[in-house]
């Protein structure tokens, strides 16, 4: 094996199908396939709807990747897949495409947990010290703070929703503001043109009564009934204020919490990560904000924030460096794995 | 020499073997409707200890339920591109089909909910597409069924067989389509008033033309003993509504009617849901809906909530309009 391995990652845990190919830390291939239009009808992800397209898509997407990364698959040191959290129908065609691959061409297969994945995407393209460090990880259907010593092995939660997902607050409120699913960009971009301190929505958790039981845990079930009933009480709303001033109090309080946890726990480096690390206004009021806490700043462009194969590819790949086994010949799926397992 | 590997995944058995210039050297099976993703890698891993040289994939299509079936194909389709060899898809009733000497039987694979996926065959060759109903239906055939459901399932000889022969079938055979079907966004569901009367008589008029009720006649139904009628409104505009009867027990459904422009989006679906939730409230015993012949495009709405045909009823709708009674029990 060269000391850099060569390998290549399959998501398929929602409604991506996306294949990342990657030498060591170099990112050489990230090839997406959505199938998001064909969900934006029914305002949410279709598992079915997903399942089949990932099945259509798999061969193509995985032939661009090679051609982008202008490698064959024999070259590859290992493959690398989601093998959860995520939709169980979703990620079976991706853990049995792997397999295929992994058993077809003889080499080492890594399962990798979809969460950890997206804090990995992190190390690409750069040589920083990865851990340990506290990651803010956002998307459609987790939000969380958590602790990574050591990314592979050991990512402590330190807090995280107890109600809706931060992507899922941003989708139900699109939804009542009349803007398309998905509700993250739609909003975003609403949002562009509001006045976020025109209407001020409440920050979740963030009370001192609360702070007791739920430091750093979010709740954003109580907001999106807020926009709710603000829109039913103002009927002339103007919805690029309600959709800014929404979004302020969702990256607000996402930063607040963060930046305590970084400083209660003494670790400098934070690391952003999630499809709602893609928001505009979370990027630039980070910046802002840590560089006033003195805290480093990590995070990832908006293209490796969503779902995508890099992420994968890039936590096989250090799986592969430091040496950890693979899975075992009969990986299974598992939908709502944890955190705790990295690798499976 | 040529070696193929078989993969089936569309009944709950596992199925993986090697077939050897037409004899099967290896065969594997496990019967497990969940695990087919667990022990597919297994079982292949072990086939290709003894047969390294694999020169084609041949794997079962479908029909059977959704995650196990594309375990086995996603597998297939990826060990194939990583030899560099072909994938050859086959319709895996066919597989079953292949070994009956009968000249007219049906071929089934359980497709839970109680429904089988099922194809017609006579004198060795399939009849049609493969489709889905329920079993009872399929005794009205009154032929002999084969498959899953008396231990008859895809046999690795066939499967290569069929391979060899060819042609390949390169996308699953679903027949249903994409189950979970949420509710639609932006629509509200609620019960009618006199007021909906005017839109509804308009979507009448348009949906029906000459067999459409007359505004008397949508009066006296709506306002009837023992009825249950709901509209669904898009942005304040009355673009469906459905309605249905008591009858001391059975319940009969009147109607479910789509604005032209709104059809296709889940809407009908949801009306004869909530149809069906105000009769179990009823305590009903059973409902009942005719389809026009002719209008056989609803049928599969109706049979994904267990509606079953029960019978024809000649002239039904007008001279030589026959229409199909189905039925689904609510106990």
């Amino acid at each position: 094996m060269r000391s850099e391995p060569l390998v290549l990652g399959i998501e398929t845990s929602c409604d991506e199908t996306a294949i990342g190919i990657v030498r060591g830390r170099t990112l050489l291939a990230n090839v997406i396939s959505s199938s998001v239009e064909e969900h934006a009808r029914f305002g949410g992800v279709v598992p079915e709807i997903a399942s089949r397209a990932h099945l259509e898509a798999m061969p193509g997407v995985l032939k661009q990747a090679l051609i982008d990364a202008k490698i064959s698959l024999n070259d590859l040191d290992a493959i690398a897949v989601t093998a959860g959290p995520g939709l169980i129908g979703a990620l079976v065609v991706g853990t049995s495409s792997a397999q295929g691959l992994a058993i077809g061409l003889g080499k080492p297969l890594y399962g990798v947990n979809h969460l950890s994945a997206h804090i990995a995407v992190d190390s690409l393209n750069s040589d920083h010290k990865l851990e340990p460090a506290i990651a803010l990880l956002v998307s459609g259907g987790h939000s969380s703070i958590l602790q990574v010593n050591n990314l592979t092995q050991d990512v402590k939660t330190l807090g995280s929703t107890i109600d809706d997902a931060a992507g899922e607050a941003f989708d139900k409120v699109a939804r009542i503001l009349d803007l398309p699913f998905p509700g993250g960009p739609s909003i975003d971009s609403a949002a562009q043109s509001g006045n976020e301190k025109a209407i001020e929505f409440p920050r979740g958790l963030t009370l001192a009564k609360d702070l007791i039981d739920h430091k750093f845990d979010f709740s954003f079930s109580g907001l999106k009934t807020a926009v709710a009933r603000y829109l039913q009480k103002v009927p002339n709303y103007a919805r690029a204020d309600v959709a800014a001033s929404f979004q302020e109090a969702v990256v607000d309080v996402l930063l607040l919490k963060t930046i305590a946890a970084a400083k209660e726990s003494g670790i400098e480096s934070v690391i952003i990560a999630g499809g709602v690390a893609a928001n505009s206004r979370l990027r630039e009021l980070a910046q802002v904000r840590f560089e006033a806490a003195k805290l480093q700043l990590r995070i990832p462009p908006r293209s490796l924030c969503t779902d995508n194969g890099a992420m994968v590819a890039a936590l096989g790949s250090l799986a592969v460096t430091r040496g950890i086994a693979p899975s075992a010949g009969g990986l299974s799926a598992d939908s709502a794995s944890g955190i705790t397992r990295p690798i499976f | 020499m040529s070696q193929v590997l078989v993969i089936d995944t569309s009944t709950s058995k596992t199925s993986v073997g090697v077939v050897v210039n037409g004899e099967v050297k290896f065969e594997r099976s496990q019967i497990d409707p969940l695990s087919h993703a667990q022990v597919l890698p297994e079982f292949v891993s072990e086939a290709l200890e003894k047969f390294p040289e694999i020169d084609l994939v041949a794997v079962g299509m479908g029909p059977g339920p959704f995650t196990g079936l594309r375990a086995g194909i996603s597998f297939a389709q990826s060990f194939a591109i990583a030899r560099g060899i072909k994938v050859v898809g086959v319709c895996s009733l066919d597989a079953i089909a292949r070994s009956r000497r009968e000249n007219s039987f049906i071929a089934v694979i359980d497709a839970r909910r109680k429904e089988y996926f099922y194809a017609k065959y006579e004198n060795g060759n399939r009849i049609g597409e493969p489709d889905v109903r329920q079993l009872i239906e399929l005794n009205r055939f009154e032929i002999p069924i084969v498959g899953d459901l008396n231990g008859d399932y895809p046999e690795i000889k066939n499967i290569a067989a069929l391979a060899k022969a060819g042609p390949s079938i390169d996308s699953p055979i679903y027949v249903r389509r994409p189950d979970a079907y949420p509710a639609p966004v932006g629509i509200k569901f609620r019960a009618l008033t006199q007021l909906d009367l005017v839109p509804i008589f308009s979507i009448e008029k348009e949906s029906y033309g000459v067999e459409a009720w007359t505004m008397a006649q949508l009066k006296e139904e709506s306002a009837g003993k023992d009825r249950f009628y709901v509209v669904a409104e898009n942005a304040g505009a009355v673009i469906g509504y459905a309605g249905v009867v008591n009858l001391s027990g059975i319940a009969d459904v009147l109607t479910v009617t789509v604005r032209a422009d709104h059809r296709r989006k889940g809407i009908a679906r949801e009306l004869l849901r909530r149809l069906i939730d105000w009769t179990r409230t009823q305590k009903c015993e059973a409902i009942m809906l005719e389809v026009k012949v002719g209008n056989e495009e609803a049928m599969p709405l109706y049979r994904s909530f267990g509606f079953v045909e029960i019978s024809r009823r000649k002239d039904y709708y007008g001279p030589g309009k026959t229409a199909i009674v189905m039925r689904k029990e609510l106990k």
